[in-house]
């Protein structure tokens, strides 16, 4: 590693930040040099209109795509230069991540997908399964650890789901729109439970949204445009993310 | 259903019949490939049938050939019985294409019925590409049968086997080097043998398009996977072991019935139903006992991969036994068929025919080719899966689940059923062979003045290491061809998945 963290020094509570993060689909641009920053245990909302870049931001700052240009950092370390194997590792030890819909394993029980991080971390299946009841149980869902996916609500799949991204306890957790397939009530009903339990934990929350209410729940909101920062200069928000404390 | 209505409505009927089609094969790449490859597989499968009414219809008057098999009336009926099993793994190759891409049609096919199509549209629409498809298909194969007919015709120079019949059963055997034809290509079957088999092989695709779509409940916000079904375990198991013990007795067995002295055709037949019994049980019997591994190991495992294959096979077993079927009768087959060769061989060594040795080996080119059929069959139905499935391994890979646990999840969940059902199905033809053809050949030697001297019964030995072959040839192919699908997995495990809603 020889280049420095992004204002290293001035910040180290900075726990994931983007800068100038530059990415393309083919020849159309996704992200047009946009940074961002998180502060440790912060919940920090991105939202902006659809197409804007929301969750290919989302998914360079969790290591899960590779920007075309910029640098993401972690914890210190510069994380979009590292192999394949490297982030996926960090992602399964350190990052939770939670998706629309549809990111459990269809074929397995609720349990078993809860419990598959902590399997994939060398837990023996026993204390994996157990845990996994408990993170099912704090969700309210613990009545549903036989079941299958298939065989569940959109808003049962997502508490599951919310349960699996955080068994192994990460420092970090994505949200991409996490409550945009439910209906008004059962997202509200989601969302209120992931805030909470994460703030128990202290975890840090990168959530992208494009509901205003759910931005609400928040500590800070960026708001992205066409690839950029809302205002067009393109570090604004990681100056924000220096500029501000946390609200916590 | 409003097809009873004739008049009338038939301008709007023939238009949803036509946005129904159209919808079938608007996704693109994939409906494109499914439609290619039914064609395709129809065609060789016509083709194969074709070859098999030919020489089935080959008499005694039509010839010389190159080859014994063909010039020897006796062995037309083992060259018929390969064609038409060379047939079996085309057209469950077929059947594995027919599914390419098939979920997706069904899914937007469903999502007409809110504009009114009923399930039975929406079947109806399967069948129809699937059997339009096929019918193609078999046109392209009757051209090429006709086409080729014509221009194999030519005849070559070679030395063949020449029986004149003297009479009483006993035939005059000369070699004789003149004219010969390379094919029965002077023969053709009745017309309408010709026009059956063309006919049938859509028919059987449209009818296999309709059963896959059997448990599939469609409803207008997509396809639903209708309560899990169960394999059944004692039905297949029973088949399986009835079969296989009747082979295994045959010999015995005949003597006591009398059935011996039966005419060959009948022992012909009680054969294959034997065999026919055997080679279903084992086909059945893989789902039942994917499904039943699958639950065992899932309930114990702790290794992530092993969980995931485990509860794949619970979840889908009768996919695992549709894309093995072809692959594992193969194995039977063949096993069987080394049963066959090493009592031949044995039996030619004491003075027996030689045609019979020869012929095997021709039997064992159809055996590979059928092997490689049955394997891009199943290699087909491997690539299918990993397609369907590749929001969850997006959703995984994004997790942090590292490939390699993908990729050993996807090589166990097929291994897992193939491994003791190939060991099955060798186990049941080496059984079946020597059950038939029995475990010893009798060696008599003669005096100088032609009287017996001495019959000693010599045990036809087990060809293990044929047997190791085929079994270990089968996971080790199966495990290969595996590998052949991980950068589809891999690639299909794009992030991209998961952007999209
Ligand atoms: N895999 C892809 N291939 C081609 N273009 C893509 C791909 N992914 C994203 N894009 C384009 O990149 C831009 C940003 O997409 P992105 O999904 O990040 O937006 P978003 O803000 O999350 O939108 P939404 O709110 O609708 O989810 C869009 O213009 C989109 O069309
Ligand atoms: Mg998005």
């Amino acid at each position: 590693m020889t280049s420095t963290p992004p204002d290293s020094g001035t910040d180290e509570d900075l726990l994931v930040a983007g800068r100038a993060l530059v990415r393309s689909y083919g020849h159309s641009p996704a992200l047009r040099g946009i940074s961002v920053g998180t502060r440790r245990g912060e919940v920090l909302a991105i939202t902006g209109p659809s197409g804007s870049g929301k969750s290919t931001l989302l998914l360079c700052l969790a290591g899960i795509l590779r920007p075309d240009a910029g640098e993401v950092w972690y914890a210190g370390r510069r994380i979009d230069t590292e192999s394949e194997a490297e982030r996926s590792r960090l992602r399964r030890t350190r990052f939770g991540v939670l998706f629309q819909f549809g990111q459990l394993v269809p074929e397995l029980t609720a349990a078993e997908n809860v419990a598959m991080p902590l399997l994939l971390a060398g837990v023996k299946r026993r204390p994996a399964l157990t845990a996994a009841g408990t993170w099912l149980d704090r969700f309210g869902v613990a009545d549903l650890a036989g079941q299958r996916p298939t065989e569940m609500s959109g808003g049962q799949a997502q508490r599951v789901a919310m349960a699996r991204a955080l068994v192994t306890e990460p420092e970090v957790l994505f949200a991409d729109e996490p409550t945009g397939a439910l209906d008004t009530l059962a997202g509200e009903q989601v969302l209120t439970q992931l805030v909470r339990v994460t703030r128990q934990a202290g975890t840090t929350v990168l959530m992208v949204t494009h509901d205003a209410k759910v931005a609400a729940y928040a500590d800070r909101e960026i708001v992205i445009r066409d690839g950029m920062a809302d205002d067009g200069a393109p570090t604004s928000a990681l100056r924000g993310a220096l500029g501000r404390t946390g609200a916590r | 259903m409003t097809a009873t209505v004739q008049d009338g409505g038939a301008d709007t009927r023939t238009m949803r019949r036509s946005t129904l089609l159209w919808l079938a094969t608007v996704g693109g790449r994939a409906d494109r490939t499914r439609i290619a490859l039914t064609t395709v597989g129809a065609a060789a499968g016509v083709l194969a049938l074709l070859a098999a009414a030919t020489v089935a219809s080959t008499g005694t008057d039509d010839g010389p050939y190159t080859s014994e098999l063909l010039n020897e009336p006796g062995l037309h009926v083992g060259v018929v019985i390969a064609l038409v099993l060379l047939c079996v793994p085309v057209l469950a190759f077929t059947g594995q294409c027919a599914r390419i891409g098939a979920p997706a049609r069904d899914r937007r096919l469903a999502a007409l019925r809110l504009s009114g199509a009923t399930p039975a549209d929406v079947a109806r629409v399967a069948a129809t590409e699937t059997g339009l498809a096929a019918a193609l298909g078999a046109v392209l194969g009757l051209a090429v049968y006709l086409v080729g007919r014509v221009l194999l015709d030519t005849p070559v120079t070679a030395t063949y086997g020449r029986h004149t019949e003297l009479g009483a059963g006993s035939y005059l055997l000369e070699e004789v080097t003149g004219p010969v034809r390379r094919l029965p290509t002077d023969v053709l079957p009745p017309v309408w043998l010709i026009a059956l088999l063309v006919a049938v092989v859509p028919a059987a695709a449209a009818v296999f398009a309709l059963a896959a779509l059997r448990r599939v409940a469609t409803t207008p916000f997509g396809v639903v996977r209708r309560q899990q079904v169960r394999p059944v375990q004692v039905l297949p198991a029973a088949l399986f072991a009835a079969g296989t013990l009747g082979m295994a007795l045959f010999a015995g067995l005949a003597r006591v019935t009398g059935l011996d002295e039966a005419r060959p055709a009948i022992i012909t037949v009680v054969f294959l139903a034997l065999f026919l019994c055997t080679g279903v049980g084992l086909v059945l019997g893989t789902a039942a006992m994917s499904a039943r591994a699958g639950e065992f190991l899932a309930r114990r495992t702790g290794r992530p991969a092993l969980l995931i294959a485990a509860r794949r096979l619970v979840a889908a077993p009768f996919a695992t036994s549709r894309s093995t079927a072809a692959l594992l009768l193969v194995v039977l087959l063949a096993a069987a068929i080394q049963g066959f060769r090493e009592h031949t061989l044995l039996a030619q060594r004491q003075g027996g025919n030689e045609f019979y040795a020869r012929a095997l080996d021709q039997v064992d080119l159809a055996l590979v080719v059928a092997g490689v059929i049955a394997a891009a069959g199943l290699l087909v139905g491997t690539i299918e899966g990993v397609l369907s499935r590749r929001r969850a391994a997006a959703a995984l890979t994004a997790a942090g689940v590292p490939r390699g646990v993908l990729g050993r999840a996807l090589l166990l969940e097929v291994l897992v059923p193939i491994v003791p059902a190939a060991l099955l199905a060798t186990a049941a033809g080496i059984l079946a062979a020597r059950g038939v053809m029995g475990t010893t050949v009798r060696e008599v030697v003669y005096s100088a003045t032609g009287t017996e001297l001495r019959v000693t019964e010599l045990p036809v030995p087990v060809p293990w290491e044929a047997l190791a072959v085929i079994a270990g040839g089968t996971a080790l192919a199966t495990a290969a061809l595996t590998m052949v699908a991980l950068p589809i997995l891999r690639r299909s495990a794009d992030p991209g998945e998961l952007r999209t809603a």
